[in-house]
């Protein structure tokens, strides 16, 4: 009997936005408790939710990037439950009316494409945290609303590794258009996990078991591993009545699943819609906004790049690994820059430069109109590469427009050709040695006339025209 | 006949965290009946099922604020109310599970 | 009256600090008499007269409005020591005209409760009749501006909590359109019902507090504008206004055994209606299908049991509310929730989880939700060629206290329920006097169309005029 696991993830994400998604104090972690608290995160009488419009738009820019269907208007719904760490006593999601549906993500797993079903995706308040000790727990709210973004696949994974893949296709979208920072240090990427096994062949799904709240993409694979063992044992050994539908956990020390509670006693959540945030209509212009102010995502900028720019993959992979990079890179050919120039220096001296010293790109003095001056220099023939990099370097240890750097530095180019031409003339008039053996036959003579005129002109002297001049005055000899 | 069992009610009393007392149930059961009986009078009407439910009195424009402005609390105004406070925190019974 | 004050106030002939003495001697003569408040504010000081009306005169808040510093329970014992640290909307808008807030009502248990007499500190008495009820649950509100201790008093309103005991005290209860006046502060009940308002003893004097305390406000996502000025919109003429009434309730063939009190309120009604077409207004009888007027009361319940369970789960004694007993925090919960809600609480809490099982709530929670789009959508319709819908408040008077838990049915139940519709709808709604029965005061409702306050305003102001009610005070009977 072959089996085969069938997965379904339900990933939450906690957003980045400003303040709280139904509250206005600050969204952020803070080691401090209680710092960042509204008297609605902590469900005071005669509170009411705040919706907050930049984790509406993130989530509508992410429901896009899933391609999912965006309803004409949504709702929130309230689902009721009791916990120390939910004051309100319920939660504000979205049940009936989510911002997506019926989506589709493609990641890549061991370089073969699959496309992932998205069930939904939905807003929510994340909850409050508790500290436990010995005898008694502590309440920290700090956490309490923030936005919480829940996708939810269909079960359509049959592999840890595939689990994986689209995790991480989703922690890298996150941070890349900053919907999320996808922190699993801070916690912010919690999922629950159901597995199944079905016999190959058959039609038939296994019972379904859920492990709540697995809080990072590595628990989650060994989530998976586990209950695939787990679950094959079971069925192996004849025990398949042993696999009931329940929600388990994930033991962390022991690197097992344990029983949370059975289907029987599932907890109604008695979901109802909130009657305190109006139907929020989702127009086509807001969509159109969201749209355009979408970033590309990677993979599809890749394409760009090697369709449209013809860069190689390789080039354009490591262009795409850190959004602030590629963008400057689009800057700098939405400027009109030469295309192998900018690859070279974003991809060369920038990126090197900003390694060493840690910073962002974004931080860089030379920002992409500053550095078109350098480029457009070297392509111009205005100046070499080896003054082009002396440039960059001065420029940023200066802090210096280069456009003034290069004139204090002496750079600009000797282009009068009678002026070449007599300092051409003096040094093959005190080389006649020289001279003779590129007649002889010695060609590679030609290379040390011309580093005799960078010489003398201290690497001013347009060398296009330096070798022009040169090849006619010896032509001439 | 009503479903409705005494076992039912604190089940659901039980769900709210409410305890009952056995006058409390006894109330409860007696009058649910004609509770019952009260909101069947809502399933009578012909096509029900029909309509769309209405969440609100009236459509309202959901205008969501601008998510900029924070509005973070002093934290003595957020804990005053609190029978058990341990120092920045609110204490309570170690919550397991 | 407010207009009255202010110009003594403006022209010295009385201070505030007076008037606030006068309200504070009176709250405590009355408070021993009939119970109507949660807390006196004795430490409150006079407010500076300015040209605002309401400024340096009294008023009270129902205990379901939440005070900076000062006591706010619902009165619930799940939140007996409860001292907010922010103010309601409503109390800070009236704060900054210079109103001053003299006490807190009290009210049904977190008003949920139509008679007045759950509150945590005891039954609040009817002023006409100790041993009758106020209805409420705005009951100490409108026992409070009965008595003269106060001109007006803020109230809220779920399903009729300012119009009924107003009808109850023969007092003015207003509720405008839904989200006219902002509900940030205000403890709720069922929030798409719930709606803040204010009981006075005059049409003027409700329409001059909405001035002040109405308008978007944005710690209330539902909050809406009222772009009309209406204490300037009272002129009194109603000369061709249209009227209905709903003539299948009015009509007393339509009652198996009608009492006493139902003949005469339905007589006073129709005089009533005789006296408006008298100043110019046309009244008409309408018919709604019974089967939709007997479902208004179910559905009510369903909905606001539901929201009012869910509402009601931050009342866990964790971060406010007195701590219970227990070792772990299920136990902890349970204790503070079980001793603090009262008998009728919990009744409705576990109707609220009845309907909103997952098994029961199409059935229930759903098919009231259908009910209320049914019967909004009625109105909708009749305020196409209607200016307002025109009732009496109630079929009966404040019944006794020992008869106020009495279950009715028929036709009897619709027409005590009517006002409801105000809610669904989120109509505005005003309840004025109409007149006695059995020496008991009885009111005459009428609703209009959302954000059509001015128009029901008016059309009660013109009625006000018409008769000699306006002002009254409580004379109890013996």
């Amino acid at each position: 009997m072959e089996l085969i696991p069938v997965i379904g993830l339900e990933m939450h994400a906690e957003m980045k936005s400003n303040t709280k998604v139904f509250s206005p104090a600050k969204n952020s972690y803070n080691d401090i408790s209680n710092l960042n608290v509204n008297k609605i995160d902590m469900a005071f009488p005669g509170i009411l939710p705040l919706l907050n419009k930049e984790c509406i738009e993130k989530a509508i820019e992410m429901a896009l990037i899933l391609k999912c269907d965006i309803p004409e208007i949504f709702m929130f719904d309230r689902k009721n439950y009791y916990y120390p760490d939910l004051p309100k006593g319920y939660q504000i999601t979205q049940f009936n009316k989510p911002i997506g549906t019926n989506g589709v993500l493609t990641i890549d797993v061991d370089g073969i494409e699959k496309n992932i079903d998205i069930l939904d995706i939905h807003l929510e308040e994340d909850s409050a945290s508790l500290d436990h000790y010995s005898y008694f727990s502590l309440i920290d709210y700090n956490r309490a609303g923030v936005p919480l973004l829940e996708t939810v696949t269909s079960p359509c994974m049959h592999s840890s590794k595939e689990a994986v893949a689209f995790l991480d296709t989703m922690k890298y979208i996150f941070r890349y258009t900053g919907i999320s920072d996808a922190d699993i240090k801070r916690g912010q990427i919690r999922c629950d996990v159901n597995v199944s096994m079905m016999e190959k062949d058959s039609k038939e799904l296994g019972t379904k078991v859920e492990v709540k709240n697995v809080n990072n993409i590595n628990n989650v694979e060994k989530t998976i591993e586990y209950e695939i063992k787990r679950q094959t044992e079971l069925i192996l050994n004849g025990k398949k009545d042993e696999i009931v539908q329940e929600t388990r956990r994930y033991d962390e020390a022991t690197e097992t699943t344990i029983t949370m509670r059975s289907k029987i006693d599932a907890i109604d959540y008695k979901y109802f819609v909130e009657p305190n945030i109006p139907p929020y209509e989702i127009t086509s212009d807001l969509i159109n906004d969201i749209k355009s102010r979408i970033s590309i995502l990677p993979n599809e900028k890749k394409l760009k790049y090697i369709n449209e720019l013809g860069l190689n993959i390789i080039d354009a992979n490591n262009l795409i690994k850190n959004k602030d990079v590629s963008e400057y890179f689009d800057n700098l050919i939405n400027l009109g820059c030469d295309i192998k120039s900018s690859v070279n220096w974003v991809l060369n001296q920038i990126s090197d430069y900003t390694n060493s010293n840690n910073i962002s790109i974004n931080e860089l003095y030379l920002t992409p109109d500053k550095l078109k001056f350098i480029i457009d220099q070297t392509i111009l023939d205005k100046i070499s590469s080896k003054q082009a990099k002396e440039l960059f370097n001065k420029s940023l240890e200066l802090q210096k427009d280069p456009k003034i750097l290069i004139k204090e530095l002496g750079m600009e180019q000797i282009n009068d050709i009678d002026t070449i031409k007599d300092i051409i003339v003096n040094i093959l008039d005190s080389n006649l040695d020289q001279i003779k053996l590129y007649k002889n036959g010695k060609t590679n003579m030609f290379d040390y006339f011309v580093g005799q005129v960078m010489k003398e002109t201290k690497g001013k002297a347009n060398p296009v025209l330096v070798k022009e001049i040169l090849s006619s005055e010896l032509d001439n000899k | 006949m009503s479903k409705f069992t005494k076992e039912l009610i604190n089940d659901y009393a039980d769900k709210l965290l409410i305890g009952l007392t056995k006058e409390e149930t006894d109330t409860i059961f007696n009058e649910f009946e004609i509770i019952e009986a009260n909101m069947d009078l809502i399933n009578k009407i012909d096509g029900i099922s029909d309509v769309e439910p209405q969440h609100y009195p009236f459509i309202i424009k959901s205008v969501p604020r601008n998510g900029d402005k924070i509005i973070n609390e002093n934290i003595e105004d957020i804990l005053k109310n609190s029978g058990k406070v341990s120092d920045r925190e609110i204490e309570v019974p170690k919550v397991v599970g | 009256m407010l207009e009255e004050l202010h110009k003594k106030l403006i022209s010295g002939e009385i201070t505030s600090k007076e008037l606030l003495e006068q309200s504070l001697k009176k709250s405590k003569e009355i408070q021993k008499e009939y119970n109507p408040y949660v807390t006196i504010c004795e430490d409150t000081k006079e407010t500076e007269v300015n040209d605002n009306i309401l400024s340096g005169i009294p008023y009270v808040a129902k205990d379901n409005l939440s005070t900076k510093d000062i006591l706010t329970t619902a009165s619930s014992n799940t939140l007996n020591n409860y001292v907010p640290f922010f103010d309601a909307t409503v109390i800070s808008k009236l704060k900054d005209v210079g109103a001053c807030l003299i006490g807190k009502s009290a009210m049904d248990e977190l008003g949920m409760g139509a008679t007045g007499t759950t509150s945590h500190t005891g039954i609040v008495k009817n002023p006409w009749d100790k041993t009758r009820i106020t209805a409420g649950s705005s009951s100490g509100s409108a026992c409070l501006v009965a008595t003269g201790v106060v001109p007006y008093a803020l109230g809220s309103d779920t399903g009729d909590s300012i119009r009924k005991p107003a009808a109850y005290c023969g007092i003015v209860g207003y509720k405008p359109t839904y989200g006219v006046i902002s509900r940030f502060g205000l403890f709720p009940f069922a929030s798409s019902l719930d709606h803040v308002g204010v009981l006075t003893r005059s049409v003027k004097d409700a329409a001059i507090v909405v001035d002040n305390v109405k308008g978007k406000d944005e710690l209330d996502m539902t909050s809406i504008d009222l772009n009309v000025n209406l204490t300037k919109s009272l002129t009194g003429n109603i000369t061709g206004k249209r009227l209905f009434y709903i003539e299948n309730l009015i009509d007393l063939k339509n009652y198996k055994n009608p009492s006493n009190e139902l003949t005469s309120i339905i007589t006073e009604f129709k005089n009533t209606l005789n006296k408006l077409e008298e100043l110019g207004a046309n009244v008409t009888g309408i018919n709604i299908d019974d089967n939709l007027l007997q479902a208004l009361f179910p559905s009510y319940l369903c909905i606001s049991c539901a929201e009012a369970t869910s509402n009601d789960s931050n009342l866990t004694g964790i971060i406010f509310g007195p701590r219970g007993e227990g070792d772990n925090y299920v136990d902890m919960i349970k204790n503070h929730r079980t001793k603090g809600f009262s008998s009728l609480i919990k009744r409705r809490f576990v109707i609220g989880s009845y309907v909103l099982q997952k098994e029961n709530q199409e059935k229930y929670f759903l098919n009231a939700k259908r009910v209320r789009r049914l019967i909004t959508e009625k109105m909708n319709n009749l305020f196409k060629e209607y200016d307002v819908m025109i009732m009496p408040a109630s079929g009966k008077i404040a019944p006794k206290i020992e008869n106020s838990n009495d279950v009715i049915s028929g036709n009897e139940q619709v027409l005590e329920n009517l006002m409801v519709i105000g809610n669904f709808g989120g109509y505005p709604s005003i309840t004025i006097p109409n007149g006695f029965v059995e020496n008991m005061p009885i009111g005459i409702n009428i609703t209009g169309n959302i954000l059509d306050d001015a128009n029901i305003l008016n059309i009660s102001y013109a009625l006000e005029q018409s008769m000699n009610y306006k002002y009254q005070i409580a004379k109890e009977v013996e």
